[in-house]
């Protein structure tokens, strides 16, 4: 049985996306259902390997690695140090799992989520400019007519490091400063907060 | 304008649903919007405050999605005003997401250790110091 090479490339997009969502959605079901925050925690790394696939898929390699560097290297990191440290006994966990606390707030969300959907799907038929140009491939260069200082006429790939410097130290770098700035305090308040007071 | 059609959930249209399953960009859209909903679950209906902060970043992820996934689409429609990285505007504004995410992070949970130093809980209906 032979299949066009474009037809292959589609089903493998879709079968990655697939496993890759359904990753996504069971670690983000287990993270906010588990009685115990420790599996909680540890379901955040599943999360965010799928995540990083899914960023992969639709081209942004570079902010993929950062993602899994800053989230996965740093902030569950964070997360685990700190459950560690309050080192919760099972019989202090008080969770209410009954109808009555948990029902109102599932049933909310899930009416949230399917209006957002809805909405969604009125917006972008499948038919639209948006989803045509979706499907279609990123290009590797795109032409554009003034050249730029370095690079000629042409763009780099989408997600390259080299098309993400563009904007950010030009268009973008007054939040990028003031990103720099806010990791600073934070990280400040984070260790004046940590401090025991004598 | 258009007008307005209501219909009865009986003769409302599902056929688009198992589209979803294909690789769209309503597909991403959709994933995001159930990892959102299920991250604002986590955050109402859950009393430790880590899995609260957990759910949170749960949320944050989900919105990283949306950018990144419409930053794929914008790439191959015409560049507005001649801007040639309109589309990497999205994926610039995940990774800014995820400078905040870190930072808001870090303060939250040093702010819990403190917390918990001095009482001893991580259940938010303890938390009422400053109640009254």
């Amino acid at each position: 049985m032979r299949i066009h090479l474009g037809v292959f490339l589609r089903l493998m997009e879709d079968l990655v996306f697939i496993l890759s969502g359904a990753v996504c959605l069971g670690s983000a079901i287990a993270i906010v259902s588990r009685k115990n925050p420790v599996y909680s925690v540890l379901f955040m790394l599943p999360f965010f390997l799928g995540m990083t696939v899914l960023f992969v898929l639709l081209s942004a390699p570079f902010l993929a690695a950062m993602q899994m560097m800053v989230y996965g290297g740093a902030i569950l990191v964070v997360f685990l140090f700190v459950i560690m440290l309050i080192n919760l006994q099972p019989d202090e966990i008080r969770d209410d799992f009954s109808f009555a606390t948990y029902g109102p707030p599932v049933l909310m969300c899930g009416v949230l989520g399917g209006l957002i959907l809805s909405f969604l799907r009125l917006s972008i038929p499948a038919d639209s400019p948006l989803e045509q140009a979706f499907s279609k491939a990123v290009p590797v260069e795109r032409v554009v007519e003034q050249p730029l200082v370095g690079m000629g006429n042409t763009v780099p790939q989408l997600g390259s490091i080299d098309s993400l410097s563009f904007p950010l130290f030009r268009q973008y770098v007054v939040p990028f400063e003031l990103i720099s700035l806010l990791i600073v305090v934070a990280v400040l308040g984070a260790v004046i907060l940590a401090k025991k007071r004598v | 304008m258009n007008e307005v059609h209501f219909v009865t959930l009986a003769e409302a249209d599902f056929s688009w649903l198992p589209s979803l399953f294909s690789f769209r960009l309503l597909s991403c859209l959709a994933l995001a919007t159930a990892i959102f909903s299920i991250g604002a679950w986590g955050v109402l209906a859950r009393r430790n405050i880590l899995v609260m902060l957990i759910s949170v970043e749960l949320m944050l992820n989900a919105v990283m999605l949306c950018f990144v996934s419409f930053s794929r689409a914008l790439v191959n429609l015409p560049a507005p005003n001649g801007n040639a990285f309109a589309a990497e505007g999205g994926q610039i504004f995940a990774l800014f997401i995820i400078a905040v995410a870190a930072a808001e992070a870090a303060v939250g949970l040093a702010i819990v250790m403190a917390y918990f130093r001095n009482r001893q809980t991580v259940d938010t209906r303890d938390i009422q110091a400053l109640k009254h």
